[in-house]
């Protein structure tokens, strides 16, 4: 049997030996490119390090390996014998030489890590450092503009809540605990009548009733605010103005109320035109009622009356049967009137209607009147606008309105007093104003004053019906009738008599309209 | 504090060690096989400290890189060349001059019969077949390393 080759082996370990002396060093040529990429990247320094110890292994064995097949196979084995044990020293220096980089890799690792992660903290540090100095620098440079641009913004909202404040037409007030006022607008002031010089004004005193001030006090201090409070207080004019009351509560840093804010809302022509339309409706049905009631009554009446005075006639004058006819038909005639009135409020009655001069006719009515008005120590002041245009009319009607007006004023001045009797004319419409100097009307009963058969003078002294009947006689002539009591305008100190006015409006005749043939013949006052 | 005076110090322990000492402090001598047992040695460590190598990169990586995949087969490859090599050098030394047959020529041959340590001897001898894929790896590792790298300079 012969034996085994090795001349394979041989050739496998020169070429093999070539090779890897060849790759070593093409490892080292990446591993060096890797160290001048990136010179502080430990990792590339320890592959560095370790390619050079492993190329100078691989270049020691490799010759080593190569030369000695040269040497061995070309005869010259003693020249080997003598290099060989420096060729394996070098060998095993060299693979120790590996083993001690790649021990070290571990500490090498770790300290670079720890020294990469305190760069990175330091980087971000310094990034930190950069960054905030570059605000700061971008503030410092930009700080008088943004001061600037804060004080106009700071500047306009509070222009506009300035606005807000002074222009509104609620009342917007601002006031301690105590209810001293320390802001507020002008229209508060101007409508709950302040002296704006005033140094200290307590809105807790502007309350009428007591009892809604202290649902208004206690709502503050449970709730922390108040809404929609219906208040009740003393005007500009020394009238009541009914105030629609919003407010919160202001704390402390401790919670505690150190004061308020609210809004007023002033209701009280809201509240009048209420009332007034309320009225109206009311007087309406009313005036339908009594022009039934009126019709029904009217016929039969006329019966008693017609055979009343047909009896009458069966009965000689001096007898005690014809007297008491005659009371029949006086009480009757009575009724009449009475009725008569009820049409003229429910303006059922018949109009006969003209161009009137209104002047005139208050003369008319004065002329019969004064007289009696002149013994009661009461002066008559006429206030007559010239020229006034012409109102279309019953002057009989309106003879009554007046009458009635200056009967009511009479019974009012029992001690005497002064009627001012004034005409205006307005855009389209004449204003008559009534006014006395006497008791006055109070408020209770302000709103039935109109109603039929309302009446504050006593028993058999009136029928209540003289300011309803003036009441339908204007709405029939398509007038406004309205009452003022106590009367502000003339009025000299506090001392004197409340006084009633009553104004009147009456729409003014179309001064194109022809005036017909009657209307020429009695100037003005005539029938048409 | 005060400073010791290292050269009164110095001379006394000559002094001591030459005067007193009755027999010369020779240097030990190394017999031949020690540079045989020295080499094994240096492929064992050599092999434990790849083994490490290939663990510690395998537990921890220090980059996020697929260079490191081919830096373990590195490892590997040349920790089990090296393992290969401890074991070529012991059969040898199990071998004799008579065990060869045309011996340093090119016509050498094992001579028969091909036992165990003949046949280990023999694919020891191929050994290149492992260290020379294993540098290969490195290679690849290196190069993938260096063109991430330029890559991220790139970015």
């Amino acid at each position: 049997m012969t034996g085994l080759p090795l001349l394979p082996a041989i050739t496998v370990e020169f070429i093999g030996s070539a090779l890897a002396i060849l790759l070593a060093f093409v490892a080292l040529g990446y591993a060096r490119a890797l160290t001048r990429l990136q010179p502080n990247n430990f990792i590339w320094g320890f592959l560095f390090y370790f390619c050079i110890a492993m190329a100078a292994f691989s270049l020691s064995r490799g010759f080593g390996h190569m030369l000695r097949i040269v040497l061995v196979y070309s005869g010259r084995d003693l020249l080997w014998k003598q290099l060989s044990p420096f060729s394996g020293g070098f060998n095993t220096v060299l693979m120790i030489s590996v083993a001690a980089v790649t021990i070290y890799y571990y500490k090498g690792l770790a300290a670079y890590k720890a020294i990469r992660t305190e760069a990175e903290k330091l980087a971000d540090a310094n990034a930190r450092l950069a960054s905030n100095a570059h605000q700061l620098q971008q503030l410092n440079t930009h700080l008088e503009e943004i001061v600037e641009e804060r004080t106009r913004n700071l500047s306009d909202s509070e222009k506009k809540f300035r606005n807000l404040f002074e222009n509104s037409k609620d009342i917007i007030y601002f006031c301690d605990i105590n209810g001293n006022i320390s802001h507020i607008n002008s229209s508060g002031i101007d409508l709950l009548g302040f002296d704006a010089s005033a140094q200290t004004i307590n809105f807790h005193s502007l309350f009428n009733n007591k009892e809604v001030l202290e649902t208004y006090m206690t709502e503050l201090c449970e709730k922390g605010s108040v809404s929609d409070l219906d208040m009740q207080c003393r005007g500009r004019d020394g009238t009541t103005r009914h105030i629609l009351l919003s407010a919160n509560a202001i704390y402390d840093q401790n919670g505690d109320i150190v004061g308020c804010e609210g809004i007023g809302k002033d209701m009280t022509r809201l509240r009048t035109i209420t009332e007034q339309l309320i009225n109206h409706e009311k007087m309406a049905s009313v005036g339908q009622m009594a022009a039934g009631v009126a019709h029904e009554i009217n016929t039969p009446l006329g019966i008693i009356l017609g055979y009343t005075q047909l009896m009458m006639d069966d009965y000689p004058n001096d007898s005690e049967t014809h007297a008491n006819l005659q009371v029949i038909e006086r009480q009757t005639k009575a009724c009449r009137r009475i009725v008569t009135d009820l049409l003229k409020f429910s303006r059922q009655s018949a109009s006969v209607k003209a161009h009137l001069d209104i002047n005139g006719i208050i003369e008319e009515v004065l002329s019969v009147t004064e007289h009696s008005l002149n013994i009661d120590r009461i002066t008559v002041t006429r206030c007559f606008a010239p020229e006034l245009p012409m109102v279309i009319g019953d002057i009989e009607k309106l003879h009554q309105v007046f009458i009635n007006l200056f009967n009511n004023a009479q019974y009012a001045m029992p001690d005497g007093g002064e009627l001012t009797i004034s005409t205006d004319k307005a855009r389209e419409a004449i204003l008559v104003t009534v006014a006395d100097s006497g008791i006055g009307i109070a408020d209770t009963i302000k709103n039935k004053i109109f109603d039929p058969f309302f009446t504050t003078k006593d028993v058999g002294r009136g029928t209540g019906l003289g300011l309803s009947v003036t009441y339908g006689i204007i709405q029939e002539h398509g007038g406004i009738i309205t009452v003022e009591s106590p009367v502000v305008a003339g009025r000299k100190t506090e001392q004197m008599a409340p006084g009633t006015a009553f104004h009147i409006r009456l729409p003014a005749a179309d001064n194109h309209q022809p005036k017909t043939r009657e209307d020429q013949e009695y100037g003005g006052n005539s029938r048409t | 504090m005060k400073q010791i005076s290292y050269l009164p110090t110095i001379s006394l322990l000559l002094l001591f060690l030459f005067g007193v000492t009755e027999s010369a402090w020779a240097l030990q001598s190394h017999g031949e096989p020690e540079g045989l047992y020295v080499h094994q040695m240096a492929h064992l460590l050599f092999a434990a400290t790849l083994a490490y190598l290939f663990w510690h990169t395998r537990r921890t990586p220090a980059v996020v890189s697929k260079g490191w995949k081919y830096l373990q087969i590195f490892c590997v490859l040349l920790a089990c060349w090296n393992l290969l090599a401890f074991a070529g050098h012991e059969a040898f030394e199990h071998l004799t001059v008579t065990d060869f047959i045309n011996k340093d020529t090119w016509r050498e041959q094992l001579a028969a019969p091909i036992g165990p340590v003949k046949a280990l001897y023999f694919v020891t001898k191929m050994d290149h077949f492992l260290i020379v894929p294993a540098l290969l790896a490195l290679v690849i590792s290196l190069r993938t390393f260096y063109r991430e790298a330029c890559a991220g300079v790139r970015e």
